[in-house]
């Protein structure tokens, strides 16, 4: 952050630095954590897979007709993705990370029952689903400062988590565990615009 | 009509008859039919008459009868059926049929008969019981119900029983159709027995296809067997089928769900699905569909396998979308094996058991174990976060109070069934105490302390067992059980004694109880040192007076640590007589010796060791020492180690024996060490770990006798006697012509080593220089050894030896440890003068009287000799020189003689050939060695000089040497040097050929190697005494390998051959240079030698 603010020679107010140092923390911040997460999240994907089976564990597994009702898949596309502005980025990401912390507490419940005795992968889904926390605590920190209206937060399981059968379990990992990817991937970039920098 | 009666009757009484025998229901309905055929056919005869007449039941009460009208009666023709005419009513009827109440058994005639003329005939039959029908009425199912989660079928009808006697049985057949095109899947009877009463009937089934996928179809029909209805029993109807169907909630469904089966068995998986079903699979297995109604498809797996801990997933690949379900395939929960239950404390019961196999199901499928215990009732469950993980179970059961026997049962269930195992402890024998805590040590007196320890548990009502380990360095360990009264949760105390003061121990406790089932684990150790006591005796004590005898000198040995009991800190010393006492206090530790000023009195000593609790006993002795007027030095040699002192016993001898010892070398009075011995032994074995070998010891025995010692016994002695480390000194006294006067001097005791035992003198004839005198042991005759064992002679003559020669003289000594080194002397002795002036003047004498003689005999032939040794002109027969021709090769010994003529100048060795003594080897083409006989050269005179000579040329030219004469055969050969090496083309077999002894003329390249030794020898002599040499160098001809050790022997050959030219002309023309060589004896000269290389020379 330092290094970009000395790319602002303009900036010489004082409110306007403490305003850029405000912003640059947060945002910096969520920027590392989404490049740390972004790092593991196939390896979650891979080992989930790798834990549930056949066909789920074939090599090139993937079923992306799959979905979630209660998790929005990150399938905008890259032109109206883009064509959103920042507030509207952050607020869908910041929308989709709490869904995502909230399925991955989930999919920890289901494969403690599925998986008992398989501690790499309870840890991993646990610690997806802390860096998803903290991720969603980054964005909300910067829609504050940025003065963005804060989504109220809501129960996006609702009555999912009852009644599932074995195989909706797994699907449901699956598809969660693959929308952390990709929602990961996305929110990366749409951070990395949000640093001052290049902009001033 | 009576003609077929009588036959029907006869037909029935066969029919019974049969049935008597047979009682088949077959052969009854085979002759039911019989009967109503005949009945047909004899009503057919009769057309127009009422005929077929059929009676049926449905519940044993009222048949229904039914006929077939004759085709002529129109509607409302009216009958009149009589039942045995006499016994009933008849019933007047419109229709072909009635209902009448059951008839008693037997046969019953019923006429039916046409009214109001109808006309027709009148038709009878034989009716009874066995030609009537049971056909029940057809079952209703009451419902039909389903549990899909189960895939089970429920059907429910009604029985109807209170319509048949009680106790009948009934057959259900219950048919199940699958599909809309309704496939039998499976028909199932069912047997119920009535009992009088209208009951529900229910009836499940289980399919193997998830009832969700496909519609079911139920159908029932019953069988009657009534045991009091002799007549036919026929199936019901089938009743109206019901289904079961199942309305899909959502697009597409997999059924079962998260279903856990049996590895090994069968199950079906099927999908309700809208769309197309592309193909399905378990696991990675893709399997074959079966399709059902709608796109709904079903897979059959046969034997599954078990499933990993996520389950095995079954996925449906549908168009663009995918539905699955999970199969778990475990096994039952195995047996809980070794199930045992203990106690730590008596407050709680540890339970441990192991699960046996794998059931392969995990989570929520896990196995529950449940612990039961019957006579209180209680259980506890064993709850999953506790498993470890497949090791050992273990379940903690609270104890009841008072309750010692427990009956556990340990029930072990999972979704596939259950097991338990069972066990029925009494915990009071099962106690594992904890391992005991705040273990400590506390002193209760020098030899005991106490242990106190804390062990949790309730054991107030049984007896602990402890086991104390007690270690003390460099000692075993001592364990000792103790028995304590349990107490509710608290120390226990306990003492052990029996302890060594001032030790230090290391106790540990465990515990156990006295019904003994295991032993705690080891407590900590701790380590204690017990405390002082005071010492246990007073120290060994002996005493010496000093040199000048006005001083006691006391000596003391320390105390053993195990005597001591304590840190010695010091030790008092008194000295009493009947007058007075004396006393020196406080000598500090380390010092064990005191001296103290006495007079000749007797004095009591007593020595007293302190420790910091007190004093020791005293330990006492006399100053008194009793003369021993016959005490003589004794000698004794220990055994390595030790030395073993025996003596006998002196019943006068009170106290005890005291054997003091010093090294010898030390000034008097000297003081070791010593040592007691009771008073009744008789033999004691002095070690020491100062003993040395090789070092003279004193020993004295005391014996103690009225308060005094007196000195037995002084001996002087060895542990182990060496072998001296000196010579003796000695030197010559006195020398003669023939004897030597020696005289030597003692060894000191120190350089001794050991008992002396004698000396070895040896002496040889030598020079200091030449002396060969090395290995004095191994017995040379030439050295004279005497043996001297009286070891106190200290000189030596020795005798009978020749004049004005060198002797060596060696002198040793030795012990039984082994011969000392030993010292030399060169000694000459005297000339003898007397034999010396004989010696000369005898020879002077002899020459004088010769000469005079000669002189006598010269001048009296004066002219004899003129004539014959000086003439005036010479006479030519008398030379000598020439006249060796004739002589040659004639004579048996002296023609090998080569007779040197005095009056030529110049020497001239002439070869001669002696046929007869040189046998030419035939073989022998290239190189002929001639070996010429030993004797030839043995039997020759010194002075002559033996030629031998074999002609090298050809065997042709030797045949007869006999024949030719003496001229003839002393032929002179010249070869050249060139041909002299030609036998090097077989060298290597006349070596073997060539024995060392060959004679004669050998070329330098065969000469064995075996003479190489003795040529070598002789070389030295060949160099001095060949007289000829030969201008050119030798080392020149020498081609053929100057380096082997052939070489070397050609090389001194051919300088013994003077030239190489000539080989016959071998002439010597100068006189051998040394005129002393030892076997030349006056000029004489033997070749023979050279070539036989006779070992003798």
């Amino acid at each position: 952050a330092e290094h970009r603010e000395g790319q602002c020679p303009d900036l010489q107010d004082d409110s306007a630095l403490t305003w850029i140092y405000k912003i640059a923390e947060p945002i910096s911040q969520a920027y590392s954590l989404a490049l740390y997460m972004q790092k593991n999240t196939s390896t979650l994907l891979q080992t989930y897979l790798q834990y549930q089976g056949s066909p789920f564990s074939d090599p090139g597994f993937s079923a992306p007709e799959l979905q979630l009702s209660s998790l929005p898949p990150a399938a905008v596309s890259f032109k109206i993705w883009h064509a959103l502005d920042d507030g509207e980025r952050l607020s869908q990401a910041k929308g989709a990370f709490l869904a995502l912390t909230q399925h991955l507490q989930l999919v920890g419940d289901d494969q403690s029952d599925l998986n008992p005795g398989s501690p790499i992968l309870l840890a991993q889904l646990g610690a997806a689903r802390l860096r998803a926390q903290g991720l969603l605590g980054n964005m909300a920190a910067i829609m504050t400062v940025l003065g963005l209206p804060l989504p109220p937060e809501e129960d996006t399981l609702g009555l999912v988590p009852f009644g599932a059968s074995a195989f909706e379990r797994k699907c449901r990992g699956y598809v969660v565990t693959r929308e952390y990817g990709h929602w990961t991937d996305r929110a990366k970039p749409s951070l990395n615009s949000l640093l001052p920098g290049p902009s001033c | 009509v009576m003609d077929i009666y009588l036959r029907l009757k006869r037909l029935s009484w066969m029919v019974d008859n049969k049935r008597m025998r047979t009682a088949t229901n077959f052969q009854w309905l085979l002759s039911t039919v019989v009967l109503l055929y005949l009945m047909n056919r004899v009503n057919s005869q009769r057309k127009g008459t009422p005929h077929d007449l059929k009676c049926t039941t449905n519940n044993l009460q009222v048949w229904d009868c039914s006929w077939k009208a004759p085709p002529g009666a129109g509607r409302g023709t009216l009958y009149e059926l009589c039942i045995d005419s006499r016994s009933y009513p008849c019933y007047p009827l419109v229709r072909t049929n009635i209902e009448i109440p059951a008839l008693p058994p037997g046969n019953h005639e019923v006429t039916i008969s046409p009214q109001h003329g109808a006309g027709g005939f009148t038709s009878k039959f034989i009716l009874s019981e066995k030609n009537v029908s049971l056909i029940p009425a057809a079952p209703e199912i009451l419902s039909l119900s389903a549990d899909f989660s189960t895939s089970t079928i429920h059907v429910k009808w009604n029985d109807h029983g209170s319509v048949f006697p009680r106790h009948s049985n009934v057959i259900w057949e219950i048919k199940i159709l699958r599909k809309k095109s309704m496939e039998l899947v499976k028909l199932v009877t069912h047997n119920t027995t009535l009992n009088g009463k209208d009951a529900v009937r229910h009836w499940s089934w289980v399919s193997d296809m998830p009832l969700e996928c496909a519609i079911h179809y139920v159908g029932i029909r019953c069988y009657v067997d009534s045991l009091l209805f002799s007549g036919h029993k026929e199936w019901s109807e089938w009743s109206p089928v019901k289904n079961i169907s199942w309305t899909p909630d959502s697009q597409n469904k997999v059924f079962p769900q998260d279903k856990v089966i049996l590895v090994g068995s069968d199950i079906t998986f099927c999908c309700v699905s809208q769309e197309k079903v592309l193909s399905a699979q378990i696991g990675s297995t893709y399997c074959p569909l079966i399709h059902l109604d709608g796109e709904n498809v079903a897979i059959k797996i046969h034997n599954i396998s078990v499933s990993d801990s996520s389950g095995t997933n079954v996925v449906f690949m549908i168009e663009d979308n995918v539905c699955g379900t999970v199969v778990f395939a475990g096994y039952p929960p195995d047996t809980p094996q070794n199930l045992n239950c203990e106690t730590h404390d008596l407050k709680e019961i540890l339970c441990v058991w192991n699960p046996g196999r794998p059931t392969g199901l995990v989570g929520p499928r896990n196995t529950s174990y449940t612990l039961f215990e019957s006579f209180s009732g209680k259980s506890v469950r064993f709850r999953r976060a506790d498993v470890p993980t497949n090791e050992s179970y273990q379940l903690f059961f609270k104890m009841l109070p008072s309750q010692e026997i427990y009956n556990f049962t340990l029930v072990a269930r999972n979704p596939l069934g259950g097991s338990e195992s069972t066990i029925l402890v009494n915990i009071t024998e099962k106690v594992y105490p904890h391992t005991p805590t705040s273990f400590r040590v506390k002193d209760i007196n020098s030899t005991a302390v106490i242990l106190s320890w804390h062990l949790p548990g309730n054991f107030a009502k049984i007896n602990l067992l402890c086991q104390i380990e007690i270690s003390k360095i460099n000692s075993v360990q001592e364990l000792r059980n103790v028995t304590v009264k349990g107490v509710e949760n608290s120390s226990y105390l306990v003492a052990v004694g029996k302890l060594n003061p001032y030790t230090v121990y290391t106790f540990r406790i465990r515990c156990s109880t006295e019904t003994f089932w295991k032993w705690s684990k080891w407590s900590n150790k701790k380590q204690h040192l017990t405390t002082e006591a005071i010492p246990s005796k007073g120290p060994d004590t002996w005493r010496e007076w000093s040199s000048d005898g006005k001083n006691l000198i006391i000596y003391w040995k320390p105390l053993s640590v195990s005597e001591a009991n304590g840190k010695i800190l010091s030790y008092n010393v008194s000295c009493s007589s009947d007058e007075k006492t004396q006393s020196l206090s406080e000598i500090l530790d380390p010092q064990h010796k005191a001296e103290i000023q006495l007079d000749k009195n007797d004095y009591i000593i007593s020595v007293v060791a302190k420790n910091s609790v007190g004093s020791s006993p005293p330990s006492k002795i006399a100053s008194m020492e009793i003369p021993n007027d016959h005490l003589k030095t004794e000698q004794a040699v220990g055994m390595g180690r030790g030395i073993l002192l025996t003596w006998h016993y002196d019943p006068n001898m009170t106290c005890d024996y005291v054997i003091k010892w010093c090294n010898s070398s030390q000034s008097q009075p000297c003081l070791m060490d010593w040592r007691k011995v009771p008073s009744n032994s008789t033999e004691a074995l002095v070690e020491s770990d100062q003993f040395q070998p090789g070092i003279r010891y004193n020993f004295f025995l005391y014996g103690c006798k009225n308060q005094g010692y007196q000195l037995l016994r002084s001996i002087i002695g060895y542990t182990e006697e060496l072998a001296p480390v000196v010579a003796p000194d000695f030197s010559v006294e006195d020398t003669s012509a023939d004897s030597i006067l020696v005289k030597w001097e003692d060894i000191p005791v120190e350089e001794l080593r050991g008992f002396l035992r004698g000396y070895l003198f040896y002496f040889e004839k030598g020079e200091r220089d030449t002396s060969k005198m090395r290995d004095l042991e191994s017995g040379r005759s030439d050295i004279k050894v005497k043996n001297i064992t009286d070891i106190s002679q200290k000189t030596l003559r020795i005798a009978d030896l020749q004049g004005k020669t060198s002797y060596h003289l060696v002198l040793r000594a030795y012990t039984d440890g082994g011969m000392g080194p030993e010292k030399s002397m060169y000694v000459v002795t005297k000339e003898n003068s007397v034999g010396l002036i004989i010696a000369i003047l005898i020879p002077v004498a002899v020459a004088v009287i010769v000469g005079v003689v000669t002189s006598i005999l010269c001048y009296r032939k004066r002219e004899w000799i003129k004539e014959t040794f000086y003439p005036d002109i010479p006479n030519p027969e008398n030379c000598k020189a020439l006249q060796f021709q004739k002589s040659v090769c004639e004579g048996s010994s002296g023609l090998k003689t080569l007779e040197m003529n005095p009056c030529t100048p110049n020497n001239v060795e002439v070869l001669e050939t002696r046929s007869t003594l040189c046998k030419i080897e035939d073989t022998e083409i290239i190189s002929p060695v001639a070996e010429c006989p030993e004797e030839s050269s043995d039997a020759e005179p010194e002075n002559h000089v033996v030629v031998s000579y074999c002609p090298p040329i050809i065997e042709e030219e030797i045949p007869n040497p006999a024949g030719e004469d003496a001229g003839g055969a002393s032929q002179v050969v010249y070869i050249d040097v060139q041909s002299m090496y030609q036998p090097q083309t077989k060298p290597e077999d006349e070596l073997e050929r060539d024995p060392g002894g060959g004679a004669g003329y050998k070329p330098q390249m065969h000469l064995p190697i075996s003479a190489a030794v003795e040529d070598l020898a002789a070389e030295d002599d060949l160099d001095k005494t060949a007289g000829y040499r030969p201008q050119a160098n030798v080392n020149t001809w020498n081609l053929v390998s100057p380096d082997s050790p052939r070489s070397m022997d050609s090389n001194s050959e051919i300088v013994s051959f003077g030239s190489p030219c000539s080989i016959n002309s071998r002439q010597f023309l100068i006189p051998p240079k040394d005129e002393d060589s030892p076997k030349s004896n006056g000029g004489g000269w033997s070749f023979t030698n050279f070539f036989q290389n006779k070992p003798n020379d």
